[in-house]
């Protein structure tokens, strides 16, 4: 559809030819990302095939970079990372989407939801280092947690694995990418005319139907958009992993920081190589797992309503 | 923000057209971008301003607190940036990010020379315009990698020492029934005491590997044909050791940097950890009774030094450099570094009377309990730390190997 520049704005109308404002900026948007995106991502993949050291790469294609990346521990590595992510972004899910029905619909005193809003967004206005550091306080040799447990008398030592173990970093996940899962959904939720409810409840259906067949099917924009954005970021997450792991539990990001520090960039980009390849991946196992609702566009023609 | 009442629902939506959405990413991408830009266009122009050192650390404990003491001796105003001292990081931000078109001076541990040098990225510095440089010690002049292939004589060397200390561990003595210094102490402490099972932590990056092959090396468990360059097998060899240690518990964690060690030594997560000195000071400010080794078998020894970039020379405040760097061989830093963090600059010998001069407490205990330190721990054979081993790429493989175990 055409749309007509502002009669006062004779500038710009001299300047671009009568082109639809949406076709100049989608063709703007679409050299961007491909000049910003594309082209870097497909320098990384191919330089992983190159050898070289620091900056100095040589043409010389070669699957050596792989071979190294492999033969340190990248299997366990990618292994470990995938699992930690998908454990999260599934119980993520399980209690975001309860949580985000309830402030959505549930919710009716406008203080509590915009306290509630207040809380789910603070975090994201401190330094990721700092929202997660805390936890060490309470989770430590001699962090609140033990000294109850201690207190109590339900130990005889502190419990060590409560910090810089798989349990501390999948708690640390836990906490840091709840709202990146909670707001999408919510919005999704919010999104749904209360109309459909009520004639799901005028037609007879049990809260638990009307949940199946009518919420959470109006609900899934948000639950995709939700499970990418949890999933991917943790994925390249830099702090959790550092700071509660305390390096005992490697992930991607760790090992890219790594190589990076001492020039292997060559392997660095082998390894992005692969990860590009695991996100696609993901998107092909997303894709199925929409197809029986009509696939991707069907569930964001949702939206559209 | 518009108020729309239907039959059954009611809600508050924006009237956000896709016009509007799209003037507003427009106007957005424009104001979010235009720092970066601003700052790519004016970062020259940054880096010549007048009465201004912009300086380029890696490492925060260079920093002597704050820049009083610089800024009252030189007149100069000194901006300091510090980023990771991993070698990648810091050639990258030469080589790639062209750090000498923003900073004035760049540091970091002496050993990089030679890359700097073939690439041109830094000149050399007279010590004629160095007052101080006449007056340092023979034993600091003489270190291997402050003046690689250069003559001294000659007048003209790359690197003007910053500090430098022999890097151990600390340990809790009365806790571990360990001795005090100046008694000496095992590096088994981190990696195979039953003493410390579970409660010993170490870095995580190849200098951690090097230094437990170094331990290995002084045990008779390995032999070392070069210290200063391990082999891919001997790297390889001491990650099986520390992947060994790592899976009979030894270790509690592997830190990243300087926050994460003094956090480990005062939440009580360790007795014993490989780290930098001055986390020691910072443990025992809250209260530890935490004492820095004086090790058995070897010492990290290192020194931070600082380069001139080659683009200052047409930069036109080439004076106020060789300013700044007098700075740092005086008694202006040693009388601040030394007492903070138990390093030594190049000239601790100015540090006493400069204190005296400008009213500060008396620092002669401090300054000489510290060249005292550095003079026995210097005397050990093992080892000058070069922050880039041949076979460096592969020492991080085997380390990145020991995290994943």
């Amino acid at each position: 559809m055409a749309t007509a520049l502002p009669a006062n704005d004779d500038f710009v109308r001299r300047l671009l030819p009568r082109l639809p404002a949406g076709v100049w900026s989608l063709s703007g948007f679409s050299v961007v990302w491909f000049g910003g995106i594309v082209i870097p991502l497909l320098a990384i993949i191919l330089v992983s095939f190159f050898q070289g050291r620091g900056i100095r790469i040589n043409i010389d294609p070669t699957f050596l970079q792989y071979e190294r990346f492999f033969s340190y521990g990248g299997v366990d590595l990618l292994s470990r990372s995938v699992r930690i992510a998908a454990t999260i972004t599934f119980i993520e899910l399980l209690i975001a989407f309860p949580f985000a029905l309830w402030l959505a619909k549930g919710c009716k005193n406008n203080t509590v939801r915009l306290l509630t809003f207040t809380a789910l967004t603070v975090p994201f206005f401190l330094s990721p280092a700092a929202r997660v550091i805390v936890w060490r306080s309470v989770f430590g040799i001699n962090g609140v947690v033990n000294q109850a447990l201690l207190g109590i008398g339900v130990v005889d030592e502190p419990v060590t694995w409560l910090i810089f173990s798989e349990f501390a970093v999948h708690f640390g996940f836990l906490g840091f990418f709840f709202p990146t899962m909670v707001w999408p959904i919510f919005l999704s939720i919010s999104l749904i005319d209360n109309d459909f409810l009520e004639a799901s409840n005028d037609l007879g259906a049990r809260r638990y139907r009307t949940l199946v067949h009518i919420i959470f099917p109006l609900a899934l924009p948000g639950v995709v958009a939700g499970f990418v954005f949890t999933f991917i970021p943790m994925l390249g997450d830099t702090v959790v992993a550092q700071h509660m792991g305390g390096n005992n539990v490697l992930m991607l990001s760790a090992q890219v920081q790594s190589l990076i520090g001492v020039s292997n960039f060559l392997v660095a980009a082998a390894l992005a190589a692969v990860v590009l390849g695991i996100m696609l991946a993901f998107q092909v196992v997303l894709w199925a797992a929409l197809k029986p609702v009509g696939g991707l566009n069907e569930v964001f023609a949702n939206l559209r309503r | 923000m518009t108020e729309r009442k239907g039959k059954h629902s009611k809600h508050l939506y924006f009237p956000l057209s896709r016009r509007h959405f799209i003037k507003g990413a427009a106007a957005g991408a424009v104001i979010a971008g235009a720092p970066a830009v601003l700052q790519g266009l004016t970062r020259r122009a940054k880096a010549q301003e007048k009465g201004v050192i912009r300086m380029l650390f890696t490492a925060p404990t260079m920093i002597p607190g704050d820049w009083t003491r610089f800024e009252a001796d030189t007149g100069l105003k000194m901006e300091d940036t510090v980023i990771k001292d991993d070698p990648g990081i810091f050639l990258t931000e030469v080589e790639v990010n062209d750090a000498g078109d923003r900073f004035d001076l760049i540091s970091t541990l002496s050993g990089v020379e030679q890359t700097l040098i073939d690439g041109g990225y830094i000149t050399q510095a007279e010590t004629g315009s160095m007052p101080n440089w006449g007056g340092m010690p023979d034993s600091i002049k003489g270190i291997p990698y402050l003046v690689r292939d250069l003559s001294p004589d000659g007048g003209r060397v790359w690197g003007v020492p910053l500090a430098m200390n022999a890097d151990s561990f600390g340990y809790l003595p009365a806790k571990l029934n360990e001795p005090r210094p100046p008694e000496e102490a095992s590096w088994s402490l981190v990696f195979d005491s039953e003493k410390t099972m579970g409660r010993s932590s170490t870095g995580d990056n190849y200098i951690y590997l090097w230094e437990a092959l170094a331990y290995l090396k002084n045990i008779g468990k390995l032999e070392v044909a070069d210290i200063l360059n391990p082999s891919p097998e001997e790297a390889r060899a001491t990650a099986d050791f520390l992947i060994e240690r790592k899976q009979a518990g030894q270790f509690r964690n592997f830190w990243k940097i300087f926050d994460d060690q003094v956090a480990d030594m005062k939440n009580g997560e360790v007795d014993a950890i490989r780290c930098w000195e001055p986390a020691v000071r910072e443990a025992n400010k809250a209260g530890g009774d935490w004492v820095y080794a004086n090790a058995k078998e070897f010492y990290t020894k290192w020194l931070h030094a600082a380069y001139i970039p080659s683009q200052v020379e047409d930069r036109g405040n080439l004076e106020e450099v060789y300013t700044a760097l007098e700075w740092f061989l005086s008694g202006g830093y040693a009388s601040t570094i030394t007492p903070l963090r138990g390093y030594l600059n190049g000239r601790p010998d100015l540090a006493t009377e400069y204190a005296a001069r400008n009213g500060m407490e008396d620092i002669s205990t401090d300054m000489d309990a510290a060249q005292e330190k550095l003079k026995l721990k210097f005397a050990k054979e093992d080892f000058w730390f070069s922050a880039v081993p041949t076979n460096l790429q592969e020492m991080q493989a085997q380390m990145d190997r020991v995290l994943n175990a």
